[in-house]
């Protein structure tokens, strides 16, 4: 996958602009989003669970604060959690899945085994009773997410580094005499980046979900505004029963939107490696398929 | 006596384009055609029209008219609807499809596909009559009737076509469409389906329409050959008159890269290019770009013209009288 | 059914409970032992912690210790809530049948409706029907579950008031008969498993979307065809039956995510099953219940793998022969 190939795909689809936006979007407010904030997101007020109005273009919560500028400072803790964590699930996965899939032997059975284990264990508990068990604070959040979600893209760089060892390229570089780090690096690499690349961008959308449960399940960093605290507060305070629903969509409808914008994004990338998941490819499938042998393209 | 199948000016676009521009040939009872060509040039296309099974997007026009023993008025293939092609499919014309792996439902016994056919175009046949036919079935084409019991993944390459030809003629079909049958076996197993076919087809007056890529299969199982190529049919004619004396450059070039068993001739030098895009092909004669002998006069569409009896080419300069000697590729075989 | 073949499956399923139980271990004796929770109240003497740590055993060496838990977890022996100074066990029998019921009715409905959906959306692939059911399922897969659960709570509790917004039963009543009861239970169970069944459709009509549309592409499909059966038949008697297959073992690692979805909507709905137990043990710190119920999460997930492995065996002939 070329840069300029990965633009052109990212631009030229409305998932991909749509994405990108959002996305684009996302990180501007999650870097300018409190000096954008027309209010102390923390401060409170008398006026409190007020509809939208022209001081409070989405109301306000239950200690009289401003949901918009909740909403606005919110977005760093989403996209930080997000980026961070599937970065630290991207490397984790990918060193385990290359030393797997390219030594093989005992390294590749234990490791198998380890993310075979990391498969079947129920993400979410398991990130609940780690999370508890350290204080909860933004860095644990990352950790904890990053931790337990490595072991799809370990399975998926696994198998494609086996398939890729075999190739005749890898052979040839290996009877010149190259050393392991020099195949990794030049061949495996390269051309197992794409796939980790849309598989990661996969997991920032999980990464954004779990933050957001966690948080809602009050373990997220208290010093913190996130779209997970705010539903959070929202729930314990009894927003639902009081119809307070301008302290409840925002929230969500902010997670939503950014995990679809990311999943689009990965959906695309996934399409553009694996072509047969492409939704129509455009072309007559009754095409003969057989090419005679005997004649030759020029080359 | 008429014919039992006539395919006139049969065209296939896509999106506009022409996948295939306007083949028309014919076969009698018990007659078995060879559809001949490389990849892409619309054979498997044509065999899908026969039936009115073209993937969405692509249109069909022309008359097919099939005329099945016994059946007082002829089946107007070109006109029928869907709903009333599906009296006509497997009843009268039947399909062997190329990938002998996956053309049977792989979570069903074969005893189960066999029956579902005969159920569905013969109603109120009792399940002894039906649990009859199938071992007959297999039987005939060379299978123990315990093999029924099985699932297509427990067969081989070859048991699993000699299935698919059973269940080609369970509805005792007038004709068998088989698109490459044998591509997917090994050359023992090629040679036996080949034998099937061609005994079957004495045995049961079956009329045949064998495609394959392979000159070689045609030559040994069918009367007469159509070459396909871009979509047209370029040569047409009795395989004796046209492997012996070949009427189109195309023809010529595909002949000569056959292989001779103990041959002393040099491997002809492969056709240069690529086949066309059926869809969008060159001006003129549509094999020019690739054609040694060619000339300004290709950059005119030829008519397709009668050589001899039956046997007809579209090429500006047929007959040949005799092929110009090329340079040789080098590639000459070591005897 | 090869008896090796199973053998091999419940030994593997054995062999990834016990390494849950080590991990259960390690975690919670070693890396959250309960004293230093404890600790970090002021108030607590070197001699109380002694106390405390003797009493959970941690005066043995760590071996003696992983022994005595594991033969106590083998026993059901989970230990004693610290909130409601119940056994662990108990808290999660009386919890267990309700998490059950929830996440039984929502896994089966969305099965249905989204192998369902993703048959229609798949044989009209590219038309307004698939790309409005795409549309739609992509976004229940983006947004989280407790937060559908939470807006049906406002729109069937709060504005339209017809439906309970919580709990499992109206509490207070007297019911005249069973059949009263369960109505009254079945009311409550209509907005939590709805959540829960919105929260997994999405994923059902996506695995079954692209199941089938592989199962259409292959060549028995077009030589059913060719067969002069109608197209719906054909989708239903040969299409369907082997695009099932893959729903039937990805359900299953899907599992993990029906788990997850549980701890939440529970929440949300206060429904008292195993969800809720978690949650309540979050807030309060209670480690031996959270133990025992992420124990019985992960028990669950490796016995859904273990039957969908079964259930496949059954259903797809081609893997009996290996």
């Amino acid at each position: 996958m070329t840069w300029s190939g990965a633009f052109s795909l990212l631009v030229g689809s409305w998932r991909g602009r749509f994405g990108l936006a959002i996305i684009g979007l996302a990180v501007f407010v999650s870097i300018f989003g409190t000096l954008l904030a027309p209010y102390d997101p923390e401060a409170s007020s008398l006026q409190v669970l007020q509809p939208p109005s022209f001081d409070h273009i989405m109301g306000t919560t239950e200690s009289g604060a401003d949901v918009f500028s909740q909403i606005l400072v919110g977005t760093r803790v989403s996209v930080l959690v997000g980026f961070a964590a599937a970065f630290i699930s991207a490397v984790l996965g990918s060193t385990v899945g290359l030393a797997s899939g390219y030594y093989g032997g005992w390294t590749d059975r234990f490791l198998d085994a380890l993310e075979n284990w990391f498969l079947v264990i129920p993400t979410l508990p398991l990130m609940i009773v780690l999370a508890r068990l350290l204080d909860p604070s933004l860095t644990v959040l990352i950790a904890v997410i990053g931790l337990t979600s490595w072991a799809g893209t370990g399975r998926i760089v696994r198998a494609q580094v086996l398939t890729l060892r075999e190739r005749a390229f890898v052979e040839r570089a290996r009877a010149l005499g190259a050393g392991d780090t020099y195949i990794i690096r030049r061949h495996i690499l390269p051309n197992t980046l794409p796939l980790i690349f849309a598989n990661t961008v996969l997991i920032i959308a999980v990464a954004i979900l779990s933050e957001a449960a966690l948080s809602f399940l009050g373990l997220g960093d208290p010093t913190r505004i996130s779209w997970g605290t705010m539903l959070e507060n929202a729930f314990n305070s009894g927003a639902p029963s009081a119809g307070a629903w301008w302290y409840v969509i925002p929230p969500g409808l902010a997670i939503t939107l950014l995990v679809l914008a990311v999943s689009l994004i990965g959906f695309l990338f996934e399409e553009f490696i694996n072509p047969r998941l492409q939704k129509d490819s455009g072309e007559p499938a009754a095409a003969d398929e057989l090419a005679i042998p005997l004649v030759q393209k020029e080359s | 006596m008429k014919n039992l199948l006539e395919v006139e000016d049969l065209r296939v676009e896509y999106r506009g384009r022409p996948i295939v521009g306007g083949v028309s040939f014919s076969l009698g009872k018990g007659e078995s055609l060879g559809l001949a060509g490389e990849s892409g040039c619309g054979k498997t296309t044509t065999a899908l029209s026969l039936m009115k099974m073209l993937p969405d997007g692509l249109k069909q026009s022309g008359g097919i008219t099939l005329r099945p023993e016994g059946l007082e008025e002829a089946i107007n293939i070109g006109k029928r609807t869907e709903a009333g092609m599906q009296v006509v499919r497997w009843r009268h014309v039947s399909l062997v499809f190329q990938g002998a792996m996956n053309s049977l439902d792989p979570v069903k016994h074969i005893d189960s596909q066999i029956a579902e056919v005969i159920r569905l175009h013969e109603k109120g046949v009792s399940s002894g009559e039906v649990s009859d036919r199938i071992a007959d079935l297999l039987t005939t084409v060379g299978l123990t009737p315990a093999l029924g019991k099985r699932y297509p993944h427990q067969l081989s390459g070859g048991q699993r076509q000699r299935v698919m030809i059973a269940l080609a003629l369970a509805c005792r079909p007038s004709l068998v469409v088989a698109d490459e049958p044998t591509t997917a076996l090994d050359v023992v197993n090629q040679a036996q389906v080949l034998e099937l076919l061609e005994r079957l087809r004495e045995e049961l007056g079956l009329s045949l329409i064998l495609i394959s890529h392979d000159l070689g299969v045609l030559a040994e199982t069918c009367d007469r050959i159509a070459v396909m190529y871009a979509g047209r049919i370029v040569e047409t004619g009795t395989v004796e008159a046209v492997f012996s004396n070949p009427q189109h450059p195309y023809t010529k070039r595909l002949l000569d890269s056959l292989p001779v068993i103990g041959g002393e001739r040099g491997l002809a030098p492969p056709i240069p290019g690529a086949p066309p895009d059926p869809g969008n092909p060159p001006k003129g004669c549509s094999f020019h770009p690739r054609c040694p002998y060619s000339t300004d006069r290709c950059l005119i569409e030829p008519e397709a013209r009668e050589i001899a009896a039956g046997h007809v080419a579209a090429c500006h300069f047929s007959p040949w009288a005799s092929w110009p000697e090329l340079e040789s590729s080098g590639l000459a075989v070591e005897s | 059914m090869s008896g090796r073949w199973l053998a091999g499956k419940v030994a593997a399923a054995l062999l990834t409970l016990l390494f849950v139980i080590l991990f259960n271990f390690f975690l919670f004796r070693v890396m959250g032992d309960p004293t230093t929770q404890l600790a970090r109240l002021p108030r607590s003497t070197p001699e109380e912690i002694e106390k405390l740590q003797a009493s959970y055993g941690l005066d043995k060496p760590l071996i003696g210790q992983f022994t005595d838990y594991a033969g106590d977890t083998a026993r059901f022996d989970l230990g004693t809530s610290q909130r409601s100074r119940r056994p662990v066990w108990d808290e999660i029998v009386d919890a267990l049948p309700w998490t059950l019921i929830l996440v039984g009715t929502g896994t089966l409905i969305a099965t249905l409706l989204g192998s369902w959906m993703g048959v229609i959306a798949a044989t009209r692939r590219g038309q307004k029907t698939d790309d409005g059911l795409l549309g739609f399922s992509l976004f229940t897969y983006a947004s989280p579950e407790y937060w559908i659960g939470i807006i049906l709570i406002l729109l069937f509790a709060v504005w339209i008031p017809i439906l309970p917004s919580g709990l499992q039963v109206t509490p207070g009543v007297e019911f005249s008969s069973v059949f009263a009861e369960v109505l009254d239970v079945a009311e409550h169970l209509i907005l939590p498993a709805t959540a829960m069944t919105l929260m997994l459709l999405g994923q059902y009509f996506l695995i079954m979307r692209s199941s089938m549309v592989d199962v259409l592409t292959e060549d028995f499909i077009t030589v059913k065809r060719a067969t002069g059966q109608r197209w719906d038949r054909v989708v239903r008697k040969h299409a369907v039956p082997n695009a099932l297959l893959p729903l039937v073992t990805l359900s299953a690692i899907q599992f993990g995510s029906v788990v997850g979805g549980a701890i939440t909507i529970e929440t949300v709905f206060s429904w008292p099953g195993l969800g809720e137990l978690t949650f309540t043990a979050i807030n309060d710190k209670d480690f031996p219940v959270l133990q025992g119920t992420f124990l019985i999460f992960s028990f669950g997930v490796i016995l859904a793998n273990l039957l969908a492995d079964i259930l496949y065996f059954y259903l797809d002939p081609r893997v009996k022969a290996t």
